[in-house]
């Protein structure tokens, strides 16, 4: 039979392909729901599994597909619902989707994050399917100067996170950023700020310090509100989420989708940093930016549009260049080479057969997702109501396992629990913690690229100007910073009116 | 990690029961390996596909353990440092024998006994397939006439295939502009865009794009043309003394009693022979190459004196 989209629909709906699928977007929302085990984490622990369990090139990616959908998806319950984000990419939506639960709309929180991330999943899997050749051709246009441009971009956001206070924000971004040069030097190798711990070498880790920063910090806090016994158990109402409120935005849902799908089309630019471009959107498009952080829909279904979105992004440059999005279509990559299949321009040539089926597990696994999404979030908004007692110890340990996990290492663990003191005394004093993720995040991605750009025997200055993108991309930093102090200072009269 | 905290437990279990591990013939437990690179990579692959064979020809299970981090550092630290009673091997790269000379750990071959090879793949000079160079002399001679001006990406700052680079530039006397990325397929990228002039990357990682005709391969560091390149030639053919390449092979603590060794090496060449794991190696396009135990370690020798000169030499 000619392979066809439909061949691929018949494959991916084979009893046993579909059912590795379902178990595989299950399982994967637990693990992305669980701190400190992410997408990349699931996929390469279910790896071996697929191999030695003899499945075929087809049921195995379906399993695997199922795990990164599920996981990236998976990692925003926790955040809405215990201000924990169980993946890296989840950090931007419980900005507003932890007030939205505390207020106790809960079940209306987890609703319109698995719409959210459903409409960018599915969008940015047409993109795939319709246009991957056109969007790798684009992605090849970025060299040093745009990925620096990019972060660049991305770090301006600070200004508009940083819910109020953009100077308190700009100190913990840069703090963020002083953190992020721990490490090898990404141009000589040699180790940085390292103190001779080999620990320290790869950088702080990233997973370890973000359960820190929102699971301990918040773990502690809850623990001095409870001691001064002033604590209120959230109420629990709305707890069936109404789709017919989130349609409304839909411009909002499909714009973030296709700048998510781009973002993770970038090799080195993933979920992560689509969700807080999908929230920058979304406020900067919004006629009341500065209700952001109150718990409103857009602060959620941007975010969350825009890091679904990146997940068809991703398998793009994978697919068509045999190349990595991220660090999950890596782990993919090899799965796929293991079972003597090799991702790139020939896989399109040769081996129709096996993309379509691709393909088709990718729009399966999102339908799957919002399916487990609506049927489990009645029960699983009822965490919230769990007595305050019970629920600490239980995050404490899932923490301290999870910091653990990525690297098997106790020193990632003491990372997590200092971490976890720094984040409780800027809650404390009123420093966000979302730019520390995204310093963190972009500050490798800026300095590497601005060196490696700065090498070169042509380099100057002018590239800031005369090279299309990076100008574009500067300039929407530029407009971003602008926006941001703007809508700080309405905000800041807000309250002080209210005052 | 639940897998590693078995093997310890079955290890102390052992200890309590009065050391009796003495006169049961080797291996009597699982084996576990421990790989310094991520899972679904190509030291990752040809360790599970080593694993998946051992298990049969020893008769007892083999286990993959990713430890990663520190550019290799990590696994092949907790590698040197398991105990030496062979159930505990490390598949050693190449990066093992630059961690001393680039100041990332004081860490070298001589912390293993080496068990036997298995992969070596060459480096394979790739430029744009409409690129004015034809011959790998083309581009050396751009190079001379303009110092600094052929931009030549790699996978990293000291890595393999930097020191690649590097040791064509000294061979041929010409400089180049080195670009480290962050792994081989990145800077793969930036050729394909246009961004760079050249990458010195393993054949497998450019396979495809030369098949479709966007990139070229002008050299390859190996003593012989490669089979599937058989109409590239190598560098030495084009008048540059370099051949360099990076491999893969398996090692046990220093002090793991050499019988062990022995036993474990006679079975390995059982494993590399086996028709299951030629094939996993060619379907992964990973370069196959035996080396025994004795020649393995001398090889880890010389490769760990020449990164030195050459890290030396470029400071």
């Amino acid at each position: 039979m000619e392979p066809s989209i439909f061949q691929g629909f018949q494959v991916a709906l084979e009893f046993g392909n579909f059912l590795v699928l379902f178990i595989g977007v299950t399982l994967g929302i637990l693990i992305g729901a669980l701190p400190g085990l992410t997408a990349t984490m699931g996929v390469a622990l279910l790896l071996p599994f697929t191999i030695g369990a003899q499945m075929s090139a087809a049921a195995s990616m379906s399993m695997l597909i199922g795990i990164y959908i599920g996981a990236i998806f998976g990692g925003s319950i926790p955040a809405v619902l215990i201000r924990t984000p169980g993946t890296p990419a989840s950090a931007a939506t419980l900005m507003d989707g932890f007030p939205m639960c505390q207020a106790g709309n809960a079940g209306e929180a987890l609703g319109l994050v698995t719409f959210g991330s459903f409409c960018g999943g599915m969008i940015s899997c047409a993109i795939m399917i319709f246009l991957s050749p056109v969007i790798s051709h684009f992605a090849e246009r970025f060299s040093y100067a745009e990925y620096f441009a990019l972060a660049v971009f991305g770090l301006s956001m600070i200004a508009s996170i940083s819910g109020g206070n953009v100077l308190k924000g700009m100190i913990s971004g840069i703090f963020g950023l002083l953190l992020a040069t721990v490490g090898f030097d990404p141009v000589s190798g040699v180790p940085r700020y390292t103190f001779g711990m080999p620990g320290l070498l790869d950088g702080v880790s990233f997973i370890p310090a973000l359960i820190g920063l929102f699971a301990f910090s918040q773990v502690f806090m809850d623990i001095s509100i409870l001691t001064q016994g002033k604590f209120e158990q959230p109420a629990l109402k709305n707890m069936i989420p109404r789709i017919g409120g989130m349609l409304k935005h839909w411009f909002l849902i499909v714009r973030t989708a296709l700048m998510g799908t781009f973002v993770g089309s970038l090799p080195g630019a993933g979920c992560d940093i689509a969700a807080f471009i999908g929230l920058n959107e979304a406020k900067r498009s919004s006629r009341h930016p500065e209700k952001f952080g109150t718990g409103i829909p857009e602060g959620i279904l941007g975010p969350e549009a825009c890091k679904s979105g990146a997940t068809g992004g991703a398998m793009i440059p994978m697919l068509t260049l045999g190349i990595p999005g991220d660090a999950v279509t890596a782990i993919m990559l090899g799965a796929l080479t293991i079972q003597g299949l090799q991702p790139g321009p020939l896989l399109f040539k040769d081996h129709l057969d096996v993309v379509y089926p691709f393909f088709a597990s990718m729009i399966l696994a999102n339908i799957v997702m919002i399916f487990v999404g609506f049927v489990s979030a009645k029960y699983i908004a009822k965490i919230v109501s769990i007595d305050k007692k019970i629920l600490l110890p239980v995050i404490c340990v899932l923490s301290v396992i999870g910091a653990y996990a990525m690297r098997q290492s106790l020193f990632d663990v003491a990372v997590a629990i200092v971490m976890g003191v720094v984040g409780f005394a800027m809650r404390k004093w009123d420093y966000p913690a979302a730019p520390i993720v995204l310093a963190l995040i972009l500050g490798p991605m800026a300095e590497s690229n601005l060196r490696r750009a700065l090498l070169l025997p042509d380099a100057s200055v002018m590239m800031f100007f005369t090279r299309p993108i990076t100008a574009v991309l500067l300039l929407f930093a530029i407009g971003t910073v602008i926006f941001g102090l703007r809508s700080s200072m309405k905000s800041g009269t807000a309250v002080s009116d209210a005052r | 990690m639940n897998r590693k905290n078995a093997v310890w437990a079955i290890g102390f279990a052992l200890l309590l029961a009065g050391c009796t591990a003495d006169n049961t013939p080797f291996p009597s437990k699982p084996i576990t390996v421990i790989v310094p690179w991520a899972a679904g990579g190509g030291t990752d692959g040809i360790a599970r596909a080593l694993a998946k064979e051992a298990s049969d020809v020893f008769g007892v299970m083999w286990t993959v353990n990713n430890k990663t981090g520190g550019m290799g550092v990590s696994g092949h630290d907790f590698g040197a440092r398991a105990r030496a009673d062979g159930y505990t091997l490390t598949l050693i790269t190449y990066e093992l024998c630059t961690y001393k000379a680039l100041g990332r750990a004081n860490l070298g071959p001589d912390d293993f006994k080496a068990i036997v090879q298995i992969n070596e793949d060459p480096g394979a000079i790739t430029v744009q397939a409409d690129s004015p160079w034809n011959t790998l002399q083309d581009m050396i001679n751009h190079a001379k006439e303009n110092p600094k001006a052929v931009k030549v990406g790699n996978s990293g700052p000291g890595s393999v295939w930097h020191i690649g680079a590097a040791m064509l530039e000294k061979e041929a006397g010409v400089e180049f502009t080195h670009v480290p990325h962050d792994g081989a397929a990145p800077a793969v990228v930036q050729l394909l865009g246009g961004h760079i002039d050249a990458v010195a990357v393993s054949p497998a990682e450019v396979r495809q794009h030369v098949e479709v005709g966007r990139l070229k391969i002008l050299g390859i560091m190996s003593k012989e043309r490669m089979a599937d390149f058989a109409e590239v030639p190598t560098v030495v053919e084009q008048g540059v003394n370099v051949v360099h390449g990076t491999w893969r092979g398996l090692a046990a603590p220093k002090h793991t009693p050499d019988e062990i060794v022995a036993t474990l090496e006679e079975g390995c060449k059982k494993v590399y022979d086996s028709p299951a794991f030629q094939e996993a190696a060619k379907q992964a396009y990973l370069g196959l190459q035996y080396r025994n135990a004795s020649d393995f370690q001398e090889f880890l020798k010389q490769q760990e004196i020449a990164a030195t000169e050459m890290v030396s030499d470029n400071g």
